[in-house]
């Protein structure tokens, strides 16, 4: 392997690895704009010229390789500072330095390098007026992208992405030198179905994706990691949250599945993570539905669950690893009863991972591996319908949404002549036929581990605390449902994330084993019960995002 | 000089071109000539400019779905040259050569009277859709300074008083 030397420091990297990535190992941050690690390297903007000891000419680290016993100048050159002066001077004689009013900055990596590596000391020879492209500035080119194209560097990676990733090549250059801009043929609509990813590569603020712009400042969001919920593949993403409120999914790099991609279906699921629409625990009682407290609520259902000689359970591949062991054990191990995991195809999804290859999805959801893993009946909508029609004392609905044929007035029916629980978040028929409604939450408010199409278990973390207040009081109950929160963050609420409700059931079932503090509790037990879960490690599963790309490309 | 004037069919019946069996076997003997597919494109494109006087959109998707690339591509590179028409172009181009030799020789005259002959500056068509002005830089030509490529041919040795003549004569054959 090459032993080299950057900026004092030793190291050695793979054979064939750039400049770029040798100099990170190596803790030296060299700037680029066009340079991608998932993209084609076409050495286009010039700003991460370094000095090679030895070699005339300054070279650009993305293109150049590191060799054994190279010694490498970044910061500590004279040249190499002066040479990406120059080409700043280049890249903002025409840019329209708007930062103040544009989107991207805080996560712009023009804007980025100007403010650190040159402190904003800036020298322009500029006479002429800057070059812009009339009617490009606020364009809508496709339903989610949106083209300034008077800030555009010119890095050709929206192009390379869609020719190279996305496989569409529905980007292009237009025209050329000075007046080159990016287009589509013909101005046709920009519907790749990766169209924000264009906007993600965009190192400046010439695409931005429309559903974000302006929502939030970039610098206000925190980034949780998380995991797609849109379909089996399983991509990686951080949660963008402020103040309660998910903003946005942006990707986080794995170069087993998403590499540094999401499909548009996954990216824009994120605002559904904030619908809350049931927000206290109900219970219908002779047609009346009224609203009850959590402690009357568990206690009520502990007694019928007890009473329930047949007890039958839709859970749903929606939910976490965690969350469907807990119902297997407690409704199926310790209360006799039937579960079935309903499966929907859905649409296909598609996803390239970081060796070029497509993966591709099995179905909608996101854990139906971990229910076959867990050993649970998969159940397509027949058999479902089957189950359903099946005799019980009592129906538990873990996920409504779990099969669209829930919604179905079939379904409806069927749930309506014995009494159903259910445990929903957002607005769904099931309402109006449960005879208890017990509230949840998204997982932008809990941990857990979903198991990708691909076998891998992953993480995902809590982002914020759900509505109200779910901290545990010491007689085994919950604390007082009065939410400490005030009003701007929404209405107060009492929706307690699944695995938490399940816990408590378990209390109130005497299931002691099952009532565990922390989802991390509950991922042990499981590990150390379940094959499929064997030898994993909670904390180890803990995705930190620290190494992912989108986060280092705005260190210093 | 009997320069033919360059007649563009319009969009409309451009919408949903397909190569007819002459073009096809044009294009078949380019894509023998080129060791890519990809290397055939700027041929190919010569090759309908000159059958429909223009590359229009329905023309570029046509040449894309033939050589299998993507439209935004063929666009890509029709626009990066001057010389693809990407908008239906007038009869006669005028090409005034504004580069050292001819400037010097009086180009930057002719270019003038044409402005003011014209009424159009360059980039623009006439109205009548009969001539368009473009500079263009040195057309290889500089030993009969100064020139002026009027569609594929070229004017030589230029005079205010000869370039009218040309104009005249297009003018009443169009
Ligand atoms: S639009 Fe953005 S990504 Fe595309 S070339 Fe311009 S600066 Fe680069
Ligand atoms: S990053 Fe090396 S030239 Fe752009
Ligand atoms: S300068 Fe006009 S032809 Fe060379």
């Amino acid at each position: 392997m090459p032993k080299l030397t950057i900026d004092g420091r030793e190291v050695e990297v793979p054979p064939g690895t750039n400049l770029i990535e040798a100099a990170r190992a190596a803790g030296v941050e060299v700037p680029y704009f066009c340079y991608h690690p998932y993209l084609s390297v076409v050495g286009q903007c010039r700003i991460c010229m370094v000095e090679v000891v030895g070699q005339p000419r300054l070279a650009i680290a993305c293109a150049t390789p590191a060799t054994d016993g190279m010694v490498v100048k970044s910061e500590t050159s004279e040249r190499t500072k002066e040479a990406r002066e120059a080409v700043m001077e280049f890249l903002l004689a025409n840019h329209p330095l708007d930062c103040p009013v544009c989107d991207q900055a805080g996560e712009c990596l023009l804007q980025d390098h100007a403010a650190t590596e040159q402190g904003g000391q800036f020298a322009t020879h500029m006479v002429e007026t800057r070059r812009t492209f009339p009617g490009y500035e606020r364009r809508l080119i496709g339903p989610h992208v949106i083209q300034n194209q008077n800030r555009c560097i010119h890095c050709s990676r929206c192009i390379r992405f869609t020719r190279e990733i996305s496989e569409t090549a529905a980007l292009t250059y237009k025209s050329r030198g000075n007046s080159a801009y990016i287009d589509t043929f013909n101005g046709e609509p920009f519907t790749d179905p990766f169209s924000a990813c264009a906007a993600d590569v965009c190192p400046v603020g010439a695409l931005t994706v429309r559903d974000f712009r302006f929502r939030k400042r970039a610098w206000k969001l925190r980034a949780t990691p998380s995991v797609c919920p849109g379909c089996s593949i399983g991509c990686n993403l951080f949660l963008n949250h402020h103040e309660r409120v998910v903003y946005r999914f942006t990707p986080r790099e794995n170069p087993e599945i998403n590499a540094t991609w999401l499909c548009d279906h996954g990216r824009f699921l994120a605002d559904s993570l904030n619908a809350q629409s049931y927000l206290h625990p109900h219970h219908r009682a002779a047609g009346q539905l009224s609203r009850v407290t959590w402690s009357e609520a568990l206690r009520a259902l502990g007694f019928d669950l007890k009473a329930a000689h047949t007890l039958r359970v839709v859970g749903s591949a929606n939910l976490s690893n965690e969350e469907l062991f807990l119902a297997r054990e407690l409704f199926v191990g310790h209360l006799k009863g039937e579960m079935v995991v309903p499966v929907w195809a859905g649409e296909h999804r598609r996803m390239k991972n970081g060796r070029g290859e497509w993966l591709r999805s099995t179905d909608a959801h996101p854990n139906s591996q971990g229910a076959r893993r867990l050993g649970l009946r998969i159940v397509d909508p027949a058999g479902l319908s089957r189950f359903l029609y099946g005799a019980a004392d009592l129906t538990i609905v873990l996920d409504p949404t779990a099969h669209p044929v829930l919604a179905e007035e079939e379904a409806l029916q069927l749930l309506r002549v014995s009494p159903t629980v259910a445990f929903a978040r957002t607005e769904h028929p099931i309402a109006n036929v449960a005879s208890w409604l017990l509230p949840t939450t998204s997982m932008a408010c809990h941990d857990g581990t979903l198991t990708s199409s691909t076998g891998a278990v992953q993480r995902f973390s809590a982002a914020f605390e759900p509505p109200g207040d779910v901290r545990r009081t010491a007689h085994g109950g919950m604390s007082p449902t009065v939410p400490t929160l005030a009003q701007p963050y929404g209405p107060p609420a009492e929706a307690r994330p699944l695995w938490f409700l399940l816990t408590v059931l378990a209390r109130e079932l005497g299931a002691t084993t099952l009532d565990l503090p922390d989802v991390g509790s509950v991922f042990a037990l499981m590990s150390g019960r379940e094959k499929g879960f064997a030898g994993l490690d909670w904390d180890k599963l803990a995705g930190s995002g620290d190494d992912s790309f989108r986060e280092r490309q705005h260190v210093g | 000089m009997s320069t033919k004037p360059i007649l563009s069919v319009p969009t409309e019946q451009l919408e949903n071109t397909t190569f007819d069996a002459t073009m096809e076997e044009r294009i078949l003997e380019l894509l023998k000539r080129y060791p890519t597919t990809r290397a055939t494109l700027i041929p190919v494109l010569w090759l309908c400019q000159e059958r429909y006087g223009w590359l229009a959109p329905g023309v570029i998707r046509a040449v894309a779905d033939r050589l299998g690339e993507s439209p935004a591509y063929v666009e890509g590179v029709a626009t990066f040259y001057t010389m693809f028409y990407t908008k239906p172009p007038a009869k006669f181009v005028l090409q005034a050569c504004e580069t050292l030799s001819c400037a010097v020789c009086g180009g930057k005259e002719l270019l003038h009277h044409l402005e003011s002959r014209l009424g159009i500056k360059p980039g623009e068509k006439t109205p009548d859709g009969v001539f368009q002005l473009v500079g263009v830089q040195c057309l290889g030509a500089c030993g009969t300074a100064p020139v002026v490529q009027i569609n594929d041919d070229y004017y030589e040795n230029l005079t205010i008083e000869r370039l009218d003549a040309v104009l005249d004569d297009l003018k009443g054959r169009s």
